[in-house]
């Protein structure tokens, strides 16, 4: 039977309360933006199938409360993702120095896993904040992708999950190269002889 | 130059199968006479032996690296081999070696060497080892030689240039880690053996072994899977899809059952979904929305049909093949009759067909390259269907068929043969039949188009495809159909007078086409040329033979489906070879051609859409808060909210408080949820009754501030999102739960103090610390709550019946909890009941019951010691040790009016012993037979209590 993906990939979008998290999920599964804010409260996930290289991927998209006082709960919800979407406000500094805390939020909960910054509602000029250049600096300095978004008018959004999409994609990749490199010899040559074998049937 | 055996093995073989000899050699190919290099090897696995074709991809001195099996063929009943030995005085060199089975028809050409001669006496013992053991009942199945034969023996691949290989190449494997954006390199043997021969391979068998069919469909099924576009490009595809689901409607389907939503558990952390239907939507939704990716382009099909009476076919056939000035795209040519010989019904080979297959090829348009799509016989009825170069990238899915019609309804001396492919995408079939001929045979005729478009299968396909299937269809042959009514110089006459449409009138086809179910869709242009039959041969006269036939159109080309337009039809009477006239007909074609950038939009477009609709489909809920605040928490009194939650999405929604990380219950001990799973229909409400209750055993935390009246519930829908509740109140303190060592320190009533106060005392250590002696304090010797509980029972209780066995009202416990906790009324409310139990709860709600924790292991130890007993509560804290007293003298003078209250001395040593030396509530399985022990250790464990108890009951108190 065909099957519907060739990947499922879990992310999850972090950041505080307000910056537009779910605005951006909103954005990339539904192509919609709701002017009024409505928080939060708990944890929310929509899918959406991309194709990345020819590689159907499914994404399941986690968005989180940004409270501060849920915090020790979404902290469960890290739990076997693959990426990780850090959102700050572009018009807000709070919100961009609090990453750093974000950061760590992710290193104390995951392993290894993909990160990806992004300073959204970055759409008015007068009332942005945190310079890209900061940001940029900062983004830089952690080792992350920067990407400057607004889910009110749909930039970069599809980018941004593309961006980390292909990230994970590629980790994954790496991840099982690794794997199939590291089985025993004994493994490797049984394995490359029957190869060979099946090769000159064709 | 020749291979070991050994060579064979190692490179080749599996263990268990042995190369007996393997010689060089060459094949000869019918048709170009070209030869090509090879060698043959008999390999044996136990009894079973199989001849193995290697191919030669160097020349001359190969090396074994130089070989590939080209093809494996099973040495059983089905090969025939006939050998023909050099012959000196015939200048012939050489063997030669026909090989006949299903697997293989050709003819090997072996050197005159020992070696060949050996190979030959292998082969020949090898076929009489076979007969032996099927005469023993036990035929081998050479399921051995499968693997060997999977890929080779493709019915696509023998017949096909390169180009088109590309659709078999697709290998299980790969096919699932492969881009399918990337081209796919045709397999080198097959190269190799193209280049080398100049020409395709000889003929196809028609049958393929009936295990090859599993691998080919697969392979297909994997190709369409692996590239969306081009699957929902092609028709082919589409033609796999089964429409039927939908049962024809132009509605939306029911794709929520079929995204398999609402029903199974959507994805979430565990991963995959078992959403296997939703391909088939996208290729359904692709087949809707076609024509926004796909343009219309034109191609010219030449379709021509020929009885040629069982003749070799003349010098040229160019006045037949190229009468048009411009090449057409696509050549379908069709033979009946194409050999006579007895032969054609034995052997599946036929010079015939190599003949006039050179003759067509010779005489293509010069203005075009051809290439050979695939070329169908049964026995005298054949097919050739021909692409110009510039389209071959273009075909795929190449298919063939034939039905046979003769004889008992196989033989072939009539029936039809069919190829079909996909052009772009467009799906094309090409029929080429002879029916039953005489003149009254109409209904044969009939029946004979019925079996035929009933029968012939596509079987590459999974489901096998049929001719309706297609999106155009060329039905050509001799059809037979004769003309009615009329007599033969009448039917002459009106032929000379060129009342041919008059003539037409009475033709059986033409009478029948459109008004019956026979050849139902299907059109003819119209016939402006004479009766193509029947002639005397080399001649344009009419049969002058005895039988006289009357002239008839019985070469007819008819076509199907949209776009089709007939240009020419004509019949091309300068062949004379045949009884019959050649017939053809140029086509114009509307095919449609899938613009990649556009499919590729509208498939993420519908891959969002169908996201999109997932989403949806996601259970929702609506909950009319996600907050709950109850004022004013008191000890053992209920507060409860209701909690309204709404299905607000489309499926029904399976919710349930799930527990956090770590945390052993999806809340706190002082709440509860009620339900705390249920599942909602759509559209449905569900209340959820929160209530908190402080109960004696939460009371403490929350008395000492270690815990608040706050907690997150996390609210999980199945397969869904979650949602935080967060429940909070203010607990008012009270003295129960709290503390000796604070309840001594607490002057007022517990509702006087501030809180800070109330934290700061209930803090272990809080009398040393705050050194409230020193400071000029006062400490109580024992609670004032206990004394004033104590007192009212003395004063009003100590005759009173079944004292500590009737419960109390719960109202009068809490009425008797605000007395205690604000300090009035003076006198505590209730009946004794209820302050005896008060007092039981109180004590019960300590935080450290009144014999301290600590030492509960050592009183165990020594109840059966009254001495060392007593040691064990000289040593608590004063306060403990206070309170003890007192309480043991109050039971023993409760016990001094016995005869009264009816007590008896071990009911209340069984009663305060669980009350002084509180257990711990572990949680203690009643039916368990294997905790059986842990029931007993219990048992003995509260008889130590008593007995602990007993002592300070049955003895003088005052030393303590």
């Amino acid at each position: 039977m065909a099957r519907e993906y060739d990947h499922l990939f879990k992310l999850l979008i972090i950041g505080d309360s307000g910056v537009g998290k779910s605005s951006l999920l909103l954005r990339f599964s539904d192509n919609t933006f709701a002017g009024t804010y409505i928080t939060t409260i708990g944890v929310d996930f929509k899918i959406r199938t991309v194709d990345v290289a020819g590689e159907k991927v499914k994404l399941q998209i986690w968005d989180t409360a940004g409270q501060e006082r849920f915090r020790t709960i979404t902290s469960t919800y890290y739990r076997g993702t693959h990426g990780v979407i850090v959102v700050y406000d572009v018009t807000s500094g709070e919100s961009f120095a609090n990453v750093k805390r974000w950061l760590h939020e992710i290193d104390q909960n995951c392993d290894v896993v993909n990160r990806i910054l992004v300073g959204n509602k970055d759409d008015d000029p007068d009332r942005k904040v945190v310079l890209t250049q900061d940001a940029q600096r900062f983004a830089e300095q952690m080792g992350i992708q920067l990407y400057e978004t607004s889910a009110k008018e749909n930039k970069n959004v599809e980018e941004m999950f593309l961006a980390i999409t292909k990230l994970v994609l590629q980790s994954k990749k790496e991840q099982m190269k690794k794997q199939a490199d590291q089985p025993s010899d004994a493994i490797k040559i049984n394995g490359r002889s029957k190869d060979k074998r099946t090769k000159k049937c064709c | 130059m020749s291979m070991s055996n050994k060579q064979i093995e190692e490179k080749f073989l599996q263990k268990e199968e042995k190369c007996i000899i393997c010689i060089p050699g060459k094949m000869l190919d019918t048709f170009s006479h070209a030869t090509v290099q090879l060698y043959i090897a008999l390999v044996a696995r136990q009894d079973d032996h199989g001849l193995f074709i290697f191919s030669v991809n160097k020349f001359p001195n190969p090396s074994i690296n130089d070989l590939d099996i080209d093809k494996v063929v099973p040495v059983d009943a089905d090969l025939r081999t006939v050998s023909e030995v050099p012959d000196i005085s015939q200048k012939k060199d050489f063997y030669v070696l026909h090989l006949k089975s299903k697997f293989i028809n050709a003819q090997l050409v072996l050197p005159d060497h020992t070696s060949t001669a050996t190979f030959l006496e292998e082969l020949t013992r090898a076929q009489s080892v076979y007969s032996n053991i099927v005469a023993f009942g036990n035929p081998p199945t050479f399921a051995w030689l499968e693997n060997y034969n999977r890929q080779n023996d493709n019915p696509f691949a023998k017949d096909v240039f390169d180009p088109f290989v590309k659709n078999n190449q697709v290998k299980k494997a790969e096919a699932l880690t492969k881009p399918p954006s990337l081209p796919v390199a045709p397999p080198r043997r097959m190269r190799a053996v193209h280049i080398r021969n100049g020409q395709s391979l000889p003929p196809p068998v028609p049958d393929r072994p009936r295990n090859m069919k599993e691998p080919i469909s697969q392979r297909i099924t994997d190709l369409s899977e692996l590239d969306p576009l081009r699957k929902a490009a092609s028709k082919q595809s589409l033609d796999e899809l089964d429409i039927d689901d939908f049962g024809g409607s132009s509605e939306f389907p029911d794709v929520q059952k079929m995204l398999g939503l609402g029903s199974s558990e959507p994805s979430t952390e565990s991963g995959a979904k078992p959403v296997s239907a939703r391909e088939t939507i996208v290729k359904y939704m692709m087949n809707e929305r076609e024509v926004e990716f796909t343009d219309i382009s034109k191609l010219k099909i030449f379709v021509g049909t020929w009885n040629t009476n069982g003749q070799s076919p003349p010098i040229s056939i160019a006045q037949w093949l190229q009468v048009d000035p411009e090449p057409p795209d696509i050549y379908a040519i069709g033979f009946q009759e194409l050999d006579l010989s007895n032969q054609a019904y034995i052997f599946s080979d036929s010079a015939k067909e190599t003949e006039w297959q050179h003759a067509v090829k010779s005489c293509l348009h010069p203005k075009g390259r051809y290439r050979k799509v695939k070329l169908v016989r049964l026995i005298g009825v054949m097919l050739i269907v021909y692409v110009n170069e510039k389209h071959s990238n273009k075909v795929h899915f190449i298919d063939s068929d034939t039905v046979a019609t003769g004889i008992m309804g196989i033989m072939g001396n009539k029936g039809g043969v069919g190829v079909r492919f996909t052009i772009e995408s467009t799906s094309i079939c090409f029929l080429c039949s002879h029916l039953a001929a005489h003149q009254d045979e109409l209904e044969r005729r009939n029946q004979d188009y019925r079996d035929i478009s009933s029968k012939m299968r596509f079987k590459q396909f999974v489901p096998p495809l049929t001719i309706d299937e297609h999106e155009l269809v060329f039905w050509l042959g001799d059809l037979n159909y004769r003309l009615n009514d009329l007599d033969i110089d009448t039917v002459k006459s009106m032929i000379k007078n060129s009342k041919l449409k008059d003539l037409m009138s009475y033709d059986q086809l033409h009478r029948q086409l459109g008004r019956t179910e026979v050849f139902k869709g299907y059109s003819e242009a119209e016939v402006t040329f004479q009766p193509t039959y029947k002639y005397d041969i080399n001649s344009d006269d009419w049969d002058s033979s005895e039988k006289s036939r009357p002239p008839a159109w019985c070469d007819r080309i008819l076509y199907k489906g949209g776009g089709i337009t007939s240009l020419k039809y004509r019949y091309h009477p300068e062949l004379k070879i045949s009884d019959h006239k050649p017939v053809s007909d140029l086509f114009d074609v509307e095919v449609r051609v899938v613009d990649e950038e556009k499919s590729r939009k509208v498939y993420e477009d519908i891959m969002k859409q169908l996201d999109r609709l997932e989403n949806d489909y996601l259970p929702q809920v609506k909950l009319d808060k996600t907050e709950i605040i109850l004022n004013d928490v008191k000890f053992i009194d209920t507060k409860e909210d209701i909690l309204t939650i709404t299905n607000s999405g489309q499926v029904p929604v399976n919710f349930e408080f799930i527990q956090k990380l770590d945390e052993p219950s999806y809340c706190k001990p002082w709440m509860m949820a009620s339900p705390s799973k249920a599942v909602i229909t759509p559209g449905k409400s569900c209340e959820i009754n929160i209530s908190v209750y402080v109960d004696k055993k939460s009371a403490a935390v929350l008395n000492s501030g270690e815990d608040k009246l706050e907690d997150i519930l996390v609210l999980h829908l199945n397969g869904g999102k979650d949602f935080f509740i967060s429940v909070s109140g203010n607990y008012i303190a009270s003295s129960f739960g709290s503390s000796l060592e604070a309840l001594i320190q607490m002057h007022g009533p517990v509702r006087e103090i501030p809180t800070a106060q109330l934290v700061e005392i209930e803090q272990p250590g809080s009398l040393v610390k705050r050194d409230v002696l020193n400071q000029g304090g006062r400490l109580y010797a024992i609670p004032k709550e206990i004394w004033r509980l104590v007192d009212h029972l003395w004063q009003y209780g100590c005759d009173q019946e079944d004292l500590f066995q009737q419960p109390g009202l719960n109202k009068e416990i809490q009425l008797i909890r605000d007395c205690l906790d604000t300090g009035a009324p003076e006198k505590i409310p209730g009946s004794i009941h209820s302050i005896a139990e008060g007092l039981l709860l109180f004590l019960e709600s300590l935080p450290d019951p009144v014999i301290p924790k600590s030492v509960h292991r050592r009183c165990l130890e020594c109840s059966n010691n009254y001495l060392l007993c007593k040691q064990i509560i000289l040593q608590i804290p004063e306060y403990h040790r206070n309170v003890f007293r007192y309480l043991c003298s109050f039971l023993k003078e409760l016990l001094s009016k016995s005869q009264n209250n009816g007590l008896d001395i071990k009911f209340l040593a069984s009663l305060f012993g669980d009350v002084f030396l509180r257990p711990d509530h572990h949680y203690v399985p009643t039916s368990s037979k294997s905790n059986k022990n842990v029931r007993s250790v219990a048992k003995e464990e509260e008889m130590k209590r008593a007995a602990f108890v007993y002592h300070f009951l049955s003895n003088s108190i005052d030393d303590v």
